[in-house]
C-alpha cells in the first residue's frame, strides 16, 4: 500500500535523479574541457540549494515562512571559516558547523516558535537582523570586511583525498552533501513524524487533539532546517576562501524564498531546481543588463500569483500520475484542486 | 566639557534629532500600519513607495516646482499607483488560503522590481534635493536646523489628521467597517472593494508624502526604502500592527533609544538594539503596546 | 478500574465577568452513552473544552479513569484515551481520508516507529484499513479530506476519533447538519460504538438524544440543572421550564 504523500516524495526522487544526472553531465564536460568558472557557479548554486532546501522544509511542510534562514547559514559559513583558519580539516570544519548552528537554531527556535504565521515570518527577519550587524560590528570576525584567506583544504576519505581547490572534485562532494541532505529530509517527511509536520501545515489546531506535540514537531522542523542550512553554509567558504556579512543579510534569506517559490514550494527538490534556475537566469539576463532584479523579482510576482506551485508543482503531478499507473491504488496529490474556500465547512 | 556643555551641545541636539528622525519613521509606520490594521497586509514594498515620493520630489523639484506645491502634488500622484497595485498584485490573491504570507511575498517581489527600476531611472547615486527652509534657530541656547523644526511641527499635524479621520470620521467608522467583517459592511451599502484600494492608496500616498519630507534631510538613493523599512516594521511591531497611537509612541521612543543609544554606547550598535527591541516585543508582547492580535 | 471513566468536579470557568461553566459536577458510566443537553449557551461546547484541554479550568477537578488530568494539554489528554471531534468539521482537509485516519492511528504505535517508513506502522496501517471499512469510506480512501460531502466528513470525524482506540469519546453534535437519514445511520453508528467505548455526546436532536442516551446531563446558563436517566430527566419541572419549554 503505498499513499499519496508517498507517491509525492517518489516523484521527488525521479526529478532528483535527473538533476543528478543532469550535474554529472555538467562534471563530465567541465573536467573535459577544463572549466573552472562554470564548475564553481555550479558549486555555488548547489552550496545556495540546500539554504533553499532548507526553507522549504519550514514553508513547504511545516507551513512557517521564514525570512531570516541566512542568519544559520551564515553562522556555519562562519564557524567553518573560523575552523579553517586554525585546523585545516574539513571534517572538523563540518563538525565545528553543525554544532554550532546546532546550538544557534536550538536558541532561534526557542524564541520564533512562541508566535506564529506572519509574526514567525517578522521574527526570524529580525533575529537575522540583529546576528548580522552584530557580525558586521565585531572587529574579531573581519567587522564588514569578513574574514579573508581561508586556506584551501585536502578533503579526505579514508586513502582518498580530494582537494576543495579542485574544480570537479569539490563540486561533486557538493553535489553529495546537498543531495545527501535533501534524500535526509525526503526520509524524514515520509515517516509518521514527518508526516506530523504536513499536518501542522494542513490544520494545526486539529493536531494536539490527536495527540502530537505541535510544539515539538515546530521545534524539530525548525531546528533540522536550521543545520541544513548550517552544513550547506559550512562549505561556501571552502568554496570561495572567504566569509562575510552578506551571507547572512537579507538578500540571502530572500534568493532562498525566491528559490523556492521558483521552483515549488513543499516539493523538496523544487528548492534545489529553484536555486540553479536563479543562478542561471542570474547569468542569462546579467550578460545583457545588470538590472537582473526587475526581471527577476517580475518573474517572483507572477509565480506566486499564478503559479503558486511553482516550476516542479507544474511538471511533478505530470510524473506522479506516470507513477501511479504502474500503481492503481494510489493518485497523484497535485492534480485535485481545492476550492477556494473549501477548507472552511 | 562641562556637564552643563554637554547637555547644550551634545545631549540636547541628538535628543532633538532623534525626534525629527522619530516623526520621519512615523510618518512610514503609519502607512504601514493602516495598510495592515484594515486589510491585514503585510506591505514589504512599503519602503519603495516611500523611495518613489521621495525621487518624485527630487525629479519634479530640478523641474522647477515649487516644494511646498510637491507636499501636495506628490502624495496625489502616488494615489493612482497605490489603487493599481492593490487591484493588480493584492486583490488576486487577497482570498488566497494564507493571505499574510501571500501578500507579503507578492510585496517583497514588487520591492525588488521598483529597487531596481529607480537605480535605472535616476542612477545608483545619492542625491539630495535643497532645503526648502535654510537656516537655523536657537531655542534654549539649543541651535535647530529649521527645516527639522518644521518637519517636526508638520510630521505631528499629519499624524493628528491621520488619526482623526480614521478614529472620528464617518469614512473611518466606513473603512474600519469594511475591515471589522468585509460581508456586513458590503450589505450595509460600505463599498468595500473601493474602500481597499482607497486605503492601501491612502497608505502609499503618505509613504510617497514622508518620501517628499525626508528627502531634504535623509537624501536619496535606490536602497533608501530599504534601509527605512527595517526601522518603520520594527516601530509596528512594537507599537502594535494596525494601531496609530501605538506606532507614534514606539516611532518616538525608538528614535530616542536609538539616538541615545548612540551616544552612550556606539551609532554602530544601535542597529542590534533596535532589532533586539522588535524581538522582544514579537517574543513577549506580540500584541504590541497598544494593538491587538489581528484587529484594527 | 472504577465504572466511571470520567469524574467531573465542581468544574469551573468564567470569562470576563460571565460564567460560562459553574460548579459542575457528573460522572460518564463505562461503556455507556453520556448526553450534555442543553438551550444554546448554556455551556456545552466549554464544557468539552475544559475536558479535552483546550481550555483550563479556574477551579474544579478532571479525572479520566481515576487519573487527574485537570489542566493537562490537549495532546496528554489524548494520550490518557480521550478523543473528541469537533462541532464544526475540524479534519486535514488537503490530506486524504485516509491519511486523516493513519494520522490519528498512528499513536498506537511504539515512539520508535515514528523515524521509520510510513509502511513499517503496521498496527496503524492496518487499524486504518479497518476504520475505513467500518464507516464504509474504503472507495474514498485517496480522496482530499476536503472534498468529501458533509455527511461523509461526519462520519470521518468519527472514524478519526475512533481510529486512536480511546476510552472515551466526546461527540461534539456529530449530526449537525445531516439529512435525516445520515442522522439515523449516525445514531444506529453511535450505539454501536458504545459497545466498547464511552461515549460523551452533545446533541440538540431531543429525539435522538432520548433515544440514544443512558444517562442525560442538562445544563442552562453554565450550571448542571438536572441528571439522570432519559425519561426522569424529561419529566424533570425545571427541565420542563428551562429546557423543553422553548421548543
Amino acid at each position: 500500500m503505498r499513499d499519496r504523500l508517498t507517491n509525492a516524495m517518489r516523484a521527488s526522487h525521479v526529478l532528483a535523479l535527473i538533476f543528478v544526472a543532469g550535474a554529472l553531465a555538467l562534471a563530465v564536460i567541465g573536467a573535459a574541457t577544463g572549466d573552472t568558472f562554470y564548475l564553481r557557479l555550479g558549486t555555488e548554486a548547489l552550496i545556495f540549494a540546500g539554504l533553499a532546501l532548507s526553507v522549504d522544509l519550514l514553508l513547504g511542510y511545516s507551513g512557517a515562512l521564514s525570512l531570516g534562514q541566512a542568519l544559520y547559514f551564515g553562522v556555519g559559513a562562519y564557524v567553518s571559516a573560523l575552523t579553517l583558519l586554525k585546523v585545516p580539516s574539513f571534517w572538523l570544519a563540518m563538525l565545528a558547523a553543525g554544532g554550532a548552528t546546532l546550538v544557534a537554531s536550538i536558541i532561534g527556535g526557542l524564541i520564533a516558535n512562541r508566535v506564529r504565521g506572519v509574526y514567525f515570518a517578522l521574527i526570524t527577519f529580525g533575529l537575522a537582523q540583529v546576528v548580522s550587524k552584530v557580525v558586521y560590528n565585531t572587529r574579531e570576525l573581519g567587522a564588514s570586511d569578513g574574514m579573508i584567506g581561508i586556506p584551501v583544504i585536502d578533503i579526505g576519505f579514508g586513502p582518498f583525498s580530494v582537494s576543495a581547490g579542485n574544480p570537479v572534485g569539490f563540486f561533486l562532494i557538493v553535489l553529495a552533501i546537498i543531495m545527501g541532505l535533501y534524500w535526509l529530509t525526503a526520509y524524514l517527511l515520509d515517516t509518521p513524524f514527518g508526516r506530523v509536520l504536513t499536518a501542522l501545515k494542513a490544520n494545526e489546531k486539529r493536531v494536539p487533539f490527536l495527540g502530537y506535540s505541535v510544539w515539538r514537531a515546530r521545534m524539530f522542523s525548525y531546528v533540522l532546517a536550521g543545520l541544513i542550512a548550517g552544513l550547506s553554509g559550512a562549505l561556501y567558504p571552502m568554496l570561495r576562501g572567504f566569509v562575510s556579512p552578506e551571507l547572512m543579510f537579507f538578500a540571502t534569506s530572500g534568493n532562498a524564498v525566491i528559490s523556492v517559490i521558483l521552483g515549488g514550494v513543499g516539493t523538496l527538490i523544487g528548492a534545489i531546481y529553484g536555486s540553479v534556475l536563479l543562478v542561471v537566469l542570474k547569468s542569462i539576463i546579467g550578460s545583457w543588463t545588470e538590472h537582473h532584479l526587475i526581471v527577476i523579482g517580475l518573474i517572483f510576482m507572477i509565480c506566486v500569483m499564478f503559479l503558486p506551485k511553482g516550476l516542479i508543482g507544474f511538471i511533478r503531478p505530470r510524473l506522479e500520475e506516470r507513477l501511479s499507473e504502474k500503481t492503481p491504488d494510489a493518485t497523484p496529490l497535485t492534480s485535485v484542486s481545492l476550492q477556494p474556500g473549501s477548507a472552511k465547512p | 566639557m562641562n556637564a552643563l556643555d554637554y547637555l547644550q551641545f551634545v545631549l540636547a541636539p541628538q535628543v532633538v534629532n532623534g525626534l525629527a528622525l522619530g516623526v520621519a519613521v512615523v510618518l512610514v509606520a503609519l502607512g504601514l500600519t493602516i495598510i495592515f490594521g484594515m486589510l491585514d497586509v503585510i506591505n514589504m514594498s512599503h519602503g519603495e513607495f516611500y523611495a518613489i515620493g521621495a525621487y518624485a520630489a527630487l525629479a519634479l523639484g530640478a523641474a522647477g516646482i515649487n516644494f511646498w506645491f510637491l507636499l501636495v502634488l506628490v502624495p496625489i500622484l502616488m494615489v493612482p499607483l497605490g489603487m493599481a497595485a492593490e487591484r493588480l498584485l493584492i486583490r488576486p490573491v487577497f482570498d488566497s488560503k494564507d493571505r499574510h504570507v501571500t501578500t507579503l511575498l507578492v510585496t517583497f517581489g514588487l520591492a525588488l522590481v521598483v529597487e531596481d527600476l529607480l537605480k535605472v531611472v535616476f542612477g545608483p547615486n545619492t542625491q539630495r534635493p535643497p532645503t526648502p527652509i535654510p537656516g537655523a534657530t536657537e531655542l534654549a541656547g539649543i541651535i535647530v536646523p529649521n527645516y527639522r523644526l518644521f518637519l517636526i511641527v508638520v510630521g505631528a499635524a499629519i499624524v493628528s489628521a491621520v488619526a482623526y479621520v480614521v478614529y472620528r470620521t464617518r469614512l473611518g467608522a466606513m473603512v474600519r467597517a469594511a475591515a471589522f467583517d468585509r460581508n456586513m459592511a458590503a450589505s450595509l451599502g460600505v463599498p468595500v472593494a473601493l474602500v481597499y484600494a482607497g486605503t492601501f492608496a491612502f497608505g502609499v500616498a503618505l509613504a510617497g508624502l514622508a518620501g517628499v519630507l525626508l528627502a531634504p534631510i535623509y537624501s536619496v538613493f535606490p536602497t533608501m526604502g530599504r534601509d527605512f523599512i527595517l526601522l518603520a516594521f520594527t516601530v509596528v511591531i512594537v507599537g502594535g500592527m494596525g494601531s496609530i497611537w501605538g506606532a507614534v509612541v514606539a516611532g518616538l521612543l525608538l528614535t530616542q533609544v536609538q539616538a541615545l543609544a548612540s551616544l552612550v554606547i556606539s551609532p554602530v550598535w544601535t542597529d542590534p538594539i533596535v532589532f533586539g527591541t522588535m524581538v522582544a516585543f514579537l517574543v513577549f508582547r506580540p500584541q504590541g503596546l497598544f494593538g491587538r492580535l489581528g484587529h484594527a | 478500574m472504577s465504572n466511571h471513566v470520567l469524574d467531573i468536579r465542581d468544574l469551573g470557568i468564567a470569562f470576563g465577568g460571565l460564567k460560562a461553566v459553574d460548579q459542575v459536577s457528573f460522572k460518564a458510566e463505562r461503556n455507556r452513552i453520556t448526553t450534555v443537553i442543553g438551550p444554546n449557551g448554556a455551556g456545552k461546547s466549554t464544557l468539552f473544552n475544559l475536558i479535552s484541554g483546550a481550555l483550563k479550568p479556574r477551579s474544579g477537578q478532571i479525572l479520566i479513569d481515576g487519573v487527574d488530568l485537570t489542566g493537562a494539554s490537549p495532546a496528554r489528554t489524548k494520550a490518557a484515551g480521550l478523543s473528541r471531534s469537533f462541532q464544526i468539521t475540524n479534519l486535514f482537509f488537503e490530506l486524504t481520508v485516509a491519511e486523516n485516519l493513519r494520522m490519528a492511528a498512528q499513536v498506537l504505535e511504539p515512539v520508535g516507529r515514528a523515524f521509520l517508513p510510513i509502511g513499517r506502522s503496521t498496527r496503524a496501517l492496518a487499524k486504518t484499513a479497518e476504520m475505513l471499512e467500518r464507516f464504509q469510506l474504503g472507495h474514498k480512501r485517496d480522496e482530499l479530506a476536503g472534498n468529501l460531502s458533509h455527511g461523509d466528513q461526519r462520519r470521518l470525524e468519527i472514524a478519526v476519533c475512533l481510529a486512536s482506540e480511546p476510552k472515551i469519546l466526546l461527540l461534539d453534535e456529530p449530526t449537525q447538519g445531516m439529512s435525516h437519514s445520515d442522522t439515523a445511520d449516525t445514531a444506529k453508528l453511535v450505539r454501536a460504538l458504545s459497545r466498547d467505548v464511552s461515549v460523551l455526546l452533545i446533541e440538540h436532536d431531543i429525539g435522538l438524544v432520548m433515544d440514544l442516551s443512558d444517562h442525560v446531563v442538562v445544563m442552562h446558563q453554565g450550571r448542571k440543572l438536572a441528571e439522570g436517566p432519559p425519561a426522569v430527566v424529561r419529566a424533570d419541572p425545571a427541565v420542563q421550564a428551562a429546557y423543553f419549554g422553548h421548543h
